[in-house]
């Protein structure tokens, strides 16, 4: 029985765990003890880690397409392959796209990057899971001037208000539940503002109910109550502004009502207080604005930096922090930084010895649609672009697609190439958790087949592509990625491969706080009696690493068994209103378009409110016409 | 000449000393011809039962690793069965696990938890591929001298001192051990060199010792039988497990982390030319536990399955048919579970008929 | 014998559909000396694999009089389902059991009985109806009611037919909703003990069916005045390992898979979680 110490894949937290092999193979998951954020804890899904690789369709062999199928090859000739593959598409003048992964390691990624920006020398490099996260990112980082938001997980222990916007957090960061719920137990009082009843909200000393699906609202109703004159900001010393002026001026006037009001209070008076913002809790048009909200109300209270004060941005999946930091993003360098910062370019060039491609390109979804070249490292498309499945045939267009992955997906069986590579647990590299620990995960066992690390992969590749990119191991590939990602550059030596990585540096905050109007403009109303929402955005039960996982997988299954063509919830309330029984199929029509589905009648989700899956968004996406709400008339069938 | 208070029935004659600075070389000993799993300090610093390779690593101070070893006799993933397909038809055959092991340096609780493990895969119909790799395991105890931080063993009955399913105790006097055999293995394997004879003092020693570890958990933390009566006549109120229901994240941690739980699903997993079948670690908190087939779910509410769990880890039917309660006290649930439904916490509510969460 | 956990390996000898989505399957153990001293009792089940997709239990639909083979009635309503119903005669799959408690067939001699089956309840009845009739003359009075959807999702049509010719038995059939061609009775099982003449002191009373079918069967049986002893059921619960280890079918301290799946309905009323 061999044991490593690695970090949990699922949700961000980054818990440490100790992952088992015996035989070669993948037996067991136990929490680590001294873990700082884990403490002995695993969730469900850190319980089963061990899992996906193991009882996963695993890739085996190096996959090409010969007529219809996909027959085995040599490592030798899918790299030529793919060099011909992609060198074509480049010759015939369309554009090549290389999609990073939430999935994958920040070494994957960073290898992403330099896949297009030196060898390849395009823009055309994203992840298809950044789209939600960048508003929210950019919105807080408008505010604190910060890529990232202050604060640590453990933050949550002390403060004593937490405000809480949600999709559900005991299912997507339960490790994040748990330390609110011990705040609360310890006396803490927590506010959930959402849509619907979760688990959260039954701890929660107030819960917000939000109608028409927008936390905007709640936001800039805190604002407004802390502003308006007679609420002492915690301990803050915020220096007045003209955007301090400005932000006042623009929320004068708006009406609060007294629960919103109250939970400001109690924000805004305690020592320690946190926000917690889960990446699927503000709707897209709303995200922007809503996280600069945040941001501002935590500044405003002296919230904003203050130790025990955290504002905590919950990315949805695996590695998505550490994929935006290595730079996997379209418009911009690794680190975010600009396209004119000359030391990074220099360094770039240095290191890379040729010009980087300084362009803008294509984002995921614009290269999923329009690349004819693509290289998935690590994705299953369906599960998480917009189209879903339907996606997938957009892909047939497409003259060279490669994959890299370790699980048979129907991206991989879609590919002209398919490259397998090591999961879980059988590769070393480096995973970025929410609150910005740099952590390794480790190989306890051999990567199936000819497998390989994804790492090595890349690297063969960018040299095969005419940049010379060899690393003996993957320390070297750490000294170029600690001179190339800024993040990087503040991990000491041999910081990585003590038991907890590193946790990067808070930054600083303070008198770079930029405060500015609130924009209170017009949505599109809700027309419709039902406002139509999508669930939580992430849906695990289509992640290679849950769908794999036999334990994991089985709601899932049920669940998907039982509504095969999706369903939506309503609160009993509106069921007894249209005369429907559980199970009973209703008509959904927007401006957008209309389906009919089963309903499920949930005591969480509130009056006037029909939630939809997203996981069968293929099926009922239409009625929101790619919005994240959309106005319904529901009837009866 | 027996002590007085010989509670145990033990004969005095079976009491040995191992001198401390001969320990290391008898570990050594062991290893020749077994796999030796002690605890000892691993990466993060977490305290782990792990194979030796280095005697001097064995960590015998105190606290407990919190993986009990009952991964050593119910692994997470355990294969049971070797399905293969060739040409002609398919053979099935049993798997086993014969490694010779010693498990060194656990404590009583844990003893405790491999007994009962064992008794429930010997009852009824016997898993003898489950005895067969358990006999072939043995179990090294240290008695606990003082209590550990979160543990509650003298609520069960399952410690400081070991009870049973161990074949050798040590208890620690200072410069040598006290090691009694338990078994007919453990008597065997104390009988010779290095180990020599105790005397009486170094036995009135070890059972003060044990008195004054008793003494130190005082008025101990879980009251068991109070919790056991309420919950087997069904005097839990239904509102005090729906109160506990949003304090429980449904991780799974208390049954994996439990010395005493077993609950698994057999599932096949893909080999070439075949599969092996796998007893894997379930959990009756997760929902999809008795999920059956046409989509009913007898216990589709968390609250439901909070009950069923400490039905059967406290209460007087289960005792009366396993001879043991479902608990060795050992404080692990309450170091990992993500919520605060731990077992001392749930037991003190159903005393007092309230949950503060 | 042999492990716990070891299936028997048996192949597939006939087939036979009873309904668009229900499949008698005849089973042979691979081994004939094996086959030949495998006994079970009706009302127990087997433990079947599908190779590669794993196990699950099925209620033994044939007599242990006609040892020939082995038969369990499966509809496909899941991943293994579907699978063993695109097997073919001569594919192999496992075996293990036989599981449970069964009916008590003893304590069945001499009394009337009166079997009450709905849908895909019928197949566990069916093996100890052929016991009783094979050994007709030891048991009192037999009256076979069953019903299902449509006169399509009947099962054992063919046997239907039979035990309708026989004059050594009562058989009433009907279905929810008719069909064209049907000229038989049509409403829920219940309405057919109107059509009977039941004998509560004398009669043990087997009910399989949806759990729906067997809550309003046996409150109207209770009405009509059977002892609680004398109304049999089979408990339907989620199972992994069917010999009582893994806890999946656990209800209080009682275990589906070894004090069940065959409860009369006092020992039901007593289960409490």
């Amino acid at each position: 029985m061999t044991t490593v110490l690695t970090t949990c894949p699922f949700c961000t937290c980054g818990c440490g765990l100790h992952l088992q092999a015996d035989h070669g193979h993948l037996i067991g998951s136990a929490p680590s003890e001294h873990h700082p954020v884990g403490q002995g804890k695993l969730c469900a899904r850190g319980w089963h880690a061990h899992e996906a690789p193991t009882w996963g369709q695993r890739l085996t062999r190096p996959l090409l397409r010969r007529g219809g199928e996909q027959v085995e090859a040599s490592w030798a000739e899918a790299v030529d392959e793919v060099f011909r593959g992609l060198s074509g598409v480049l010759a015939a003048g369309d554009s090549v796209g290389v999609l990073g992964s939430a999935r994958a390691t920040n070494e994957e990624n960073f290898l992403a990057v330099k896949l297009v920006r030196g060898a390849l020398q395009t823009g055309n490099v994203d992840f298809c899971l950044r789209a939600g996260l960048q508003p929210v990112v950019d919105g807080i980082a408008e505010v604190t001037g910060d890529p990232w938001p202050p604060g640590r997980l453990l933050d949550l222990e002390r403060s004593e208000v937490i405000l809480l916007f949600e999709g559900n957090l005991a299912e997507t960061h339960p490790r994040a539940a748990s330390l609110v719920a011990a705040a609360v137990k310890r006396g803490a009082r927590l506010v959930t503002v959402g849509w619907h009843r979760t688990h959260m909200s039954r701890l929660a000393a107030r819960h917000l109910p939000v109608d028409s699906g927008a936390g905007y609202e709640v936001i800039t109703g805190f604002l407004a109550a802390v502003l308006s004159g007679d609420q002492e900001a915690g301990t803050g010393t915020v220096t007045p502004d003209p955007g301090s002026e400005a932000l006042r001026a623009s929320l004068a006037g708006l009406s609060v009502d007294d629960p919103v009001r109250e939970a400001a209070t109690w924000y805004a008076s305690a020592a320690r207080a946190s926000i917690v913002v889960s990446e699927g809790a503000l709707l897209p048009d709303e995200a922007r604005n809503g996280a600069a909200a945040l941001a501002m109300l935590a500044a405003v209270t002296g919230h904003l930096g203050r130790a025990g004060s955290a504002l905590l941005l919950l990315p949805s999946r695996g590695n998505q922090r550490g994929a935006l930091e290595v730079g996997v993003r379209p418009d911009a360098l690794p680190g975010g930084l600009p396209f004119d910062d000359e030391v990074m370019i220099a360094k770039l060039r240095r290191h890379w010895s040729r010009e980087p491609s300084l362009v803008t390109g294509l984002d995921a979804e614009a290269m999923v649609a329009g690349c004819r070249g693509l290289v998935v490292v690590a994705e299953d498309l369906p599960a998480v672009i917009q189209a879903g499945r339907a996606g997938l045939d957009v892909l047939a267009n497409h003259r060279f697609v490669v994959v890299l992955d370790s699980f048979a997906t129907a991206t991989a069986r879609a590919a002209h190439a398919v490259l397998p590579v090591a999961a879980f647990g059988e590769t070393d590299g480096t995973t970025t958790s929410l609150d910005g620990r740099v952590q390794r995960v480790r190989a306890c066992v051999s990567p199936p087949g000819i497998a390989r690390p994804g790492w090595q992969v890349l690297a063969e590749l960018i040299s095969r592509f005419g940049l010379p990119c060899t690393y003996g191991s993957i320390g070297d590939l750490h000294r170029e990625m600690t001179d190339l990602v800024p993040l990087f550059a503040e991990i000491g030596e041999g910081q990585l491969d003590e038991s907890w990585g590193a946790l990067v540096s808070r930054p600083a905050t303070g008198p770079e706080v930029r405060l500015r109007a609130v924009d209170l403009g017009r949505r599109d109303p809700v027309e419709g009696p039902c406002a139509a929402v999508f669930d939580e955005a992430f849906d695990w039960g289509s992640d290679p690493s849950v769908v794999h996982a036999p334990t994991l997988c089985r709601d899932h299954v049920a669940r998907r068994k039982l509504f095969p063509t999706g369903f939506v919830e309503m609160n009993k309330v509106d069921a007894d209103r249209l005369g429907v029984k559980p199970g009973w199929a209703v008509r959904l029509t927007s401006k957008h378009g209309e389906v009919t589905v089963p309903v499920v009648v949930s005591g969480e989700v509130a009056p006037g409110m029909a939630r939809l899956p997203f996981s069968a968004r293929d099926r009922v996406g239409v009625v929101l016409g790619g919005r994240g709400r959309a106005g319904v008339r529901v009837e009866r069938v | 000449m027996r002590p007085a208070n010989d509670v145990h029935g033990r004969d005095p004659g079976a009491s040995r000393l191992l001198a401390k600075s001969d320990l290391v070389s008898w570990i050594r000993r062991l290893m020749d011809d077994a796999e030796v799993i002690a605890p000892a300090t691993g990466a993060g610093g977490d305290l782990m039962f792990a194979p030796v390779s280095d005697p001097e690593a064995v960590w015998l101070g105190p606290g407990n690793p919190l993986q009990p070893p009952k991964q050593y006799v119910l692994p997470q993933t355990d294969p049971i069965v070797r399905i293969e397909r060739n040409g002609g038809g398919v053979q099935v055959s049993s798997i086993s696990d014969e490694r010779t092991r010693v498990i060194f340096g656990m404590r009583s609780c844990d003893a405790r938890g491999m007994a009962y493990l064992r008794r429930m895969q010997a009852t009824d119909l016997p898993d003898d591929a489950y005895l067969r790799r358990a006999d072939r395991v043995t179990v090294v105890t240290l008695a606990c001298t003082t209590p550990c931080t979160l543990g509650f063993c003298v609520c069960c009955d399952a410690g400081p001192f070991a009870r049973d399913g161990h074949d050798v105790q040590l208890v620690d006097l200072g410069d040598r051990f006290l090691a009694e055999g338990a078994t007919e293995r453990g008597r065997a394997m104390v009988a010779e060199a290095p180990f020599r004879p105790a005397t009486q003092v170094d036995v009135v020693k070890r059972d003060e010792l044990e008195r004054e570890a008793e003494r130190h958990f005082g008025d101990e933390s879980a009251h068991l039988g109070a919790a056991m009566r309420r919950i087997s006549t069904r005097r839990v109120a239904e509102e005090l497990w729906e109160a506990m229901s949003p304090w429980c994240f449904e991780c799974g941690g208390c049954n994996f982390i439990c010395p005493t739980c077993y609950c698994f699903s057999v599932k096949d997993r893909c080999q070439d030319h075949g599969w092996e079948r796998c007893r894997t670690w379930d959990s009756c908190q997760y929902s999809a536990f008795t999920l059956e087939a046409s989509g009913h779910n007898p216990r589709e509410r968390r609250k439901d399955r909070i009950k069923r769990r400490f039905f059967h880890k406290v209460s007087a039917q289960y005792y009366q048919r396993d001879g043991a309660v479902g608990c060795v006290g050992c404080g692990r649930c309450v170091q990992t579970c993500l919520g605060t439904t731990d077992m001392p916490a749930v037991v003190a509510a159903i005393r007092k008929g309230v949950w503060h969460g | 014998m042999g492990d716990l956990f070891l299936p028997e390996v048996a192949r597939i000898a006939s087939m036979r559909d009873e309904t668009p989505d229900t499949r008698t399957f005849a089973l042979r153990l691979r081994d004939d000396r094996r086959h030949d001293s495998f006994s079970f009792r009706p009302g127990q089940f087997l433990e079947l694999s599908v190779f590669g997709f794993g196990e699950a239990p099925f209620c033994f639909a044939s007599s242990p009089t006609r040892p020939d083979s082995i038969e369990t009635t499966v509809r496909r309503t899941g991943q293994l389902t579907n699978v063993l119903h695109t097997l073919a005669v001569g594919d192999e799959v496992g075996v293990r059991g036989p599981c449970g408690n069964g009916f008590d067939v003893e304590a069945a001699r001499g009394k009337d009985l009166l079997f009450v089956g709905g849908g895909i309840g019928l197949p566990p009845l069916r093996g100890l109806i052929w016991n009783v009739l094979d050994e007709r003359d030891r048991f009192g009075r037999i009256q076979i009611l069953y019903g299902a959807r449509t006169p399509t999702d009947l099962v054992y049509k063919d046997e239907l037919r039979m035990w309708a010719e026989r004059g050594d038995l009562e058989l009433l059939v009907t279905v929810d909703r008719g069909e064209s061609g049907w000229t038989g009775n049509v409403g829920m099982v219940p309405t057919l003990f109107d059509k009977t003449d039941l004998r509560p002191a004398t009669t043990l009373a087997y009910v399989c069916g949806p759990p729906i079918m067997i809550k309003f069967v046996v409150q109207d049986l209770l009405m009509r005045g059977f002892a609680e002893e004398s109304v049999i059921s089979t408990l339907e619960r989620m199972m992994q390992c069917g010999v009582g280890k893994c806890n999946h079918c656990a209800i209080g301290h009682c275990y589906i898979c070894r004090d069940g799946p065959v409860f009369n309905f006092k020992q039901i009323r007593e289960l409490v979680e």
